[in-house]
C-alpha cells in the first residue's frame, strides 16, 4: 500500500513537471510576422513611430522594449530576440561572445547637458569641454570658479557648489558622455575612461533620464546630462557647449547633422565615434557630444528577410526624416551605403 | 511567523494508516505534494544558478571579492569587490530597525492596551495600509518630497547638533543620500513590524494581564512585567523581518540613495545597497566579468538573508523555550 502510494505521489509530480516543461518549451514559438527587439532607452521613441508605420505597410509587428543598451547586447548575444539595439557599439569581447553578429548604425542622435543653477536661465550656461571634464572630475567645485566666470563674461554666477548628476545604471547617454570627455580630458582618459558605465569621481547618481533630472531638478546647483529628446520634452535648460572650431553651439538636428559630417569613410565593424569634431570651419555647427545608435542583428537566423527589409525600411530617407521630430538627424549619406552593405550579410 | 508545534497524535500525521485507498486522498496528497516538491527545487534551482552564474567573478576574484571596496566597470581596468555595497546594505538596514523598532512597539503598545476603542479599527487599518503601498511609490516620494525636506531642514540641524558624530557629516547637496534611503526604509518596514508586534500583544492571556493589574501594577508596570516578557521571541522574530525586507528591498532604495561607492562614515553621503547595485547595473551590464560579479553580490545577498532567517528562527525557539511558553497565536 506505502509503496503503490509512492509511486503514485512520485508519478503525478512527475506528470505535473513534464507538463510544466511541455508549456515552457512551447510558449517561445511566434507567428513569422513578428519581429521582436529590445535594448536601447535612446531609439526607443523612434519605435513610437516606426512601429505602427511598419505595420500598417508590411503587416509585420515590431515589439520593442528599451531594457537598455547592454540588456538588448546580451539578448541577441542569446539569441532570446530578434535583434538588439545599443548606443554604445560592440566591443571586441561582446562581437566575439554574439557570435556572427553585424553592428549596424540607424540613426542619430545626442546627449544635452543640462544644469539648475539659480538666476541661470536656459540656454545661458556657456562651457568647454575641458572644463566640464573638471567639473565632472570634482576639480572645479564652485559656480563662480574663475574658469566658469571666464567663458561667461556678462552671467552673474552664484558662490554655490557644484552637483554633478549622473546617470546610475548602464547608459548610451553616459557612452557619449564619456567618449567626448576622454577626448577633450587626458585625466579624465586616464582616471574614468569610456563606457555605459563607469566609476565616477563624484557626485550623485539617478536612474534612468527620468532620475537624473529628478535629481537636477530638485538640487539648487547640479549639472548632468540626459538625452537631448528628453530634455526637449522636460524643458530643462541646457547649457552651450564650445565646440573644437571655437563656436558655442546648442544640441539639435543642425549640431547633430553638422558633427556627423566627421565620418569620411566607414570602418569594416561599422564602429564610428563623432564626438569632438575637428576644429575646421566645416564642424562650425557642430554639437560636440553626438553620437550613432546601432541595431544589432545575427548575420544567420530563422526571420533574416523580414529583419533586412525593416532595416532597410528603417534606413530610408523617408522613414529617417519620419523620426526627425524626435531629435534624431538622418544618418549622412557615406553611412547608409555602408549599412545596406552590411545588409547583404543577413541570410537566413 | 514560526511557531511551537503543538503536539500532534502521530495518526494524524499518517493519514492513509488503516484507510481505505480513496482517489481523492491520493490526488490530493500528489498535486500538494508536488507543490511542497516543486517549491524546495525551485529554491535548490535559484540558488545553483546564482552560484553557477557569479563563476566568472568568483574564479578571478575569489573570497578578496567581498573585502574589496572597487566598482570599475571600463573596459580594460574592470575590477570589482562587494565591500562598499556590504557596508551600505548593513547600514541602511541595521539603523532603519533601530528607528522603526521602538516606533513599532509605540504603534503597538498604544493600539492593544492605550487608545480609546473608537479610533483603534481606523489607525489600525491605515497602518497596515502604510505596508500596501508600493516601494516604486515611496521611492518616488521619496526623491521628489523627502530628500529634498531631508537636505534643508533635518540634515543641517542633525550635522549641527551630533556633527562631533562622523555619522552626521556634511550634509548632502542632493536629496539623495543614505540616509534618505534609511528614513524610506523605516518607513517601509514599520507597519510590518508594527501590525506583528500588535497581534503578539493581542495574544497576551487576559488573565495574566488582570492578575497584574489586580496585584496593583501600573499599566506600564503590567506592560513591563507582563506583555513585552510573553511576546518576547515574537518581537524579535518580527523585527529580524522587518530587517529582511529592509535588506532587500531594491527599487525604492535605487530611486533615493545616490549610487557610487560608499568610503566614508557620513550618512548625508551616496552609495549604493548590494540590491540597489543589482537593480542599477544588472541589465545594462556590458561585460561578463560585470555581470558574473553583480550576481556574486546577489549571491552574497542569497546568502545573507539565509543566515538572518535561521538566526530569526533560533532565537524564536530559543527564548520561546526559556520562556516555556507559547509565542503567537
Amino acid at each position: 500500500m506505502r509503496k503503490l502510494r509512492t509511486f503514485v505521489v512520485i508519478a503525478a509530480a512527475a506528470a505535473l513537471a513534464a507538463g510544466i516543461a511541455a508549456s515552457a518549451g512551447a510558449a517561445p514559438t511566434r507567428a513569422d510576422s513578428t519581429l521582436n527587439g529590445a535594448g536601447s532607452t535612446l531609439i526607443q521613441p523612434a519605435f513610437s513611430v516606426w512601429g505602427p508605420a511598419y505595420a500598417s505597410a508590411t503587416g509585420v509587428e515590431i515589439n520593442y522594449s528599451g531594457i537598455g543598451s547592454g540588456g538588448g547586447i546580451s539578448a541577441i548575444t542569446n539569441r532570446t530576440v530578434d535583434f538588439g539595439a545599443s548606443d554604445a557599439p560592440l566591443s571586441p569581447d561582446q562581437a566575439s561572445a554574439c557570435n556572427g553578429c553585424v553592428q549596424i548604425p540607424w540613426a542619430l542622435s545626442a546627449t544635452s547637458v543640462v544644469y539648475n543653477v539659480p538666476g541661470v536661465g536656459d540656454t545661458k550656461l556657456k562651457l568647454s569641454g575641458p572644463v566640464l571634464a573638471n567639473i565632472f572630475l570634482g576639480k572645479v567645485t564652485s559656480w563662480n570658479d574663475a574658469s566658469i566666470k571666464a567663458l561667461n563674461p556678462g552671467l552673474s554666477l552664484p558662490d554655490q557648489k557644484i552637483t554633478t548628476v549622473h546617470r546610475s545604471d548602464g547608459s548610451g547617454d553616459t557612452y557619449a558622455f564619456t567618449d567626448y570627455l576622454s577626448k577633450v580630458s587626458s585625466t579624465w582618459r586616464n582616471q574614468v575612461g569610456v563606457n555605459t558605465a563607469v566609476n565616477w569621481p563624484g557626485g550623485v547618481g539617478g536612474n534612468k533620464n527620468a532620475g537624473v533630472s529628478a535629481v537636477i531638478g530638485s538640487t539648487p546647483g547640479s549639472i548632468g546630462y540626459v538625452s537631448d529628446a528628453y530634455a526637449l520634452q522636460n524643458h530643462l535648460a541646457k547649457a552651450r557647449l564650445r565646440n573644437a572650431f571655437g563656436k558655442y553651439t546648442l544640441p539639435g538636428i543642425t549640431g547633430i547633422e553638422a558633427a556627423a559630417q566627421t565620418v569620411k569613410s566607414v570602418p569594416a565593424d561599422n564602429k564610428m565615434s563623432i564626438v569632438d569634431p575637428p576644429a575646421t570651419k566645416k564642424f562650425a555647427a557642430a554639437w560636440p557630444i553626438s553620437t550613432f545608435t546601432y541595431i544589432i542583428v545575427p548575420t544567420t537566423s530563422k526571420n533574416a528577410t523580414d529583419l533586412r527589409h525593416f532595416i532597410f525600411w528603417a534606413l530610408s530617407p523617408k522613414q529617417q526624416a519620419s523620426i526627425k521630430k524626435l531629435i534624431f538627424a538622418p544618418i549622412p549619406k557615406v553611412v547608409l551605403v555602408a549599412a545596406e552593405k552590411t545588409l547583404t550579410k543577413i541570410h537566413s | 511567523m514560526s511557531s511551537v508545534d503543538a503536539p500532534v497524535a502521530d495518526a494524524s500525521r499518517r493519514p492513509f494508516r488503516g484507510r481505505r485507498l480513496r482517489l481523492g486522498d491520493v490526488l490530493l496528497q500528489g498535486v500538494a505534494g508536488a507543490a511542497a516538491l516543486g517549491a524546495t527545487v525551485l529554491l535548490g534551482l535559484i540558488a545553483w544558478k546564482v552560484v553557477d552564474g557569479a563563476r566568472p567573478s568568483l574564479s578571478k576574484f575569489g573570497l578578496g571579492f567581498i573585502t574589496r571596496i572597487a566598482w570599475n566597470p571600463v573596459p580594460g581596468h574592470e575590477i570589482y569587490g562587494a565591500a562598499s555595497f556590504l557596508f551600505g546594505t548593513a547600514i541602511t538596514s541595521l539603523v532603519a530597525l533601530l528607528i522603526a523598532a521602538p516606533l513599532a512597539m509605540g504603534i503597538a503598545l498604544f493600539l492593544t492596551e492605550l487608545s480609546p476603542r473608537l479610533i483603534r479599527g481606523p489607525v489600525t487599518a491605515l497602518v497596515e495600509t502604510l505596508a500596501a503601498i508600493p516601494s516604486v511609490v515611496i521611492g518616488l516620494w521619496g526623491i521628489i518630497v523627502l530628500g529634498p525636506q531631508l537636505r534643508l531642514h533635518v540634515e543641517p540641524w542633525l550635522h549641527k547638533a551630533f556633527g562631533f558624530i562622523p555619522l552626521f557629516g556634511t550634509p548632502s547637496s542632493s536629496g539623495a543620500s543614505v540616509f534618505t534611503a534609511i528614513v524610506v526604509l523605516t518607513i517601509m518596514i514599520l507597519p510590518i513590524v508594527s501590525s506583528i508586534t500588535r497581534e503578539l500583544f493581542l495574544g497576551v492571556p487576559h488573565d495574566l494581564k488582570e492578575g497584574a493589574l489586580a496585584l496593583g501594577a501600573t499599566r506600564w508596570e503590567m506592560t513591563r512585567g507582563v506583555v513585552f516578557p510573553y511576546a518576547r521571541g515574537g518581537i524579535a522574530a518580527a523585527l529580524i523581518l522587518g530587517l529582511g525586507r529592509a535588506v532587500g528591498e531594491a527599487i525604492a532604495v535605487t530611486q533615493v540613495i545616490g549610487g557610487g561607492l560608499l568610503v566614508s562614515w557620513n550618512l548625508f553621503s551616496t552609495g549604493d545597497t548590494l540590491a540597489s547595485k543589482i537593480a542599477n547595473e544588472y541589465q545594462s551590464a556590458t561585460s561578463r566579468l560585470q555581470s558574473a560579479s553583480l550576481i556574486y553580490l546577489a549571491l552574497i545577498l542569497l546568502v545573507f538573508s539565509l543566515v538572518m532567517n535561521v538566526a530569526a528562527q533560533v532565537i524564536v525557539r530559543r527564548v520561546s523555550r526559556r520562556m516555556g511558553i507559547g509565542v503567537s497565536r
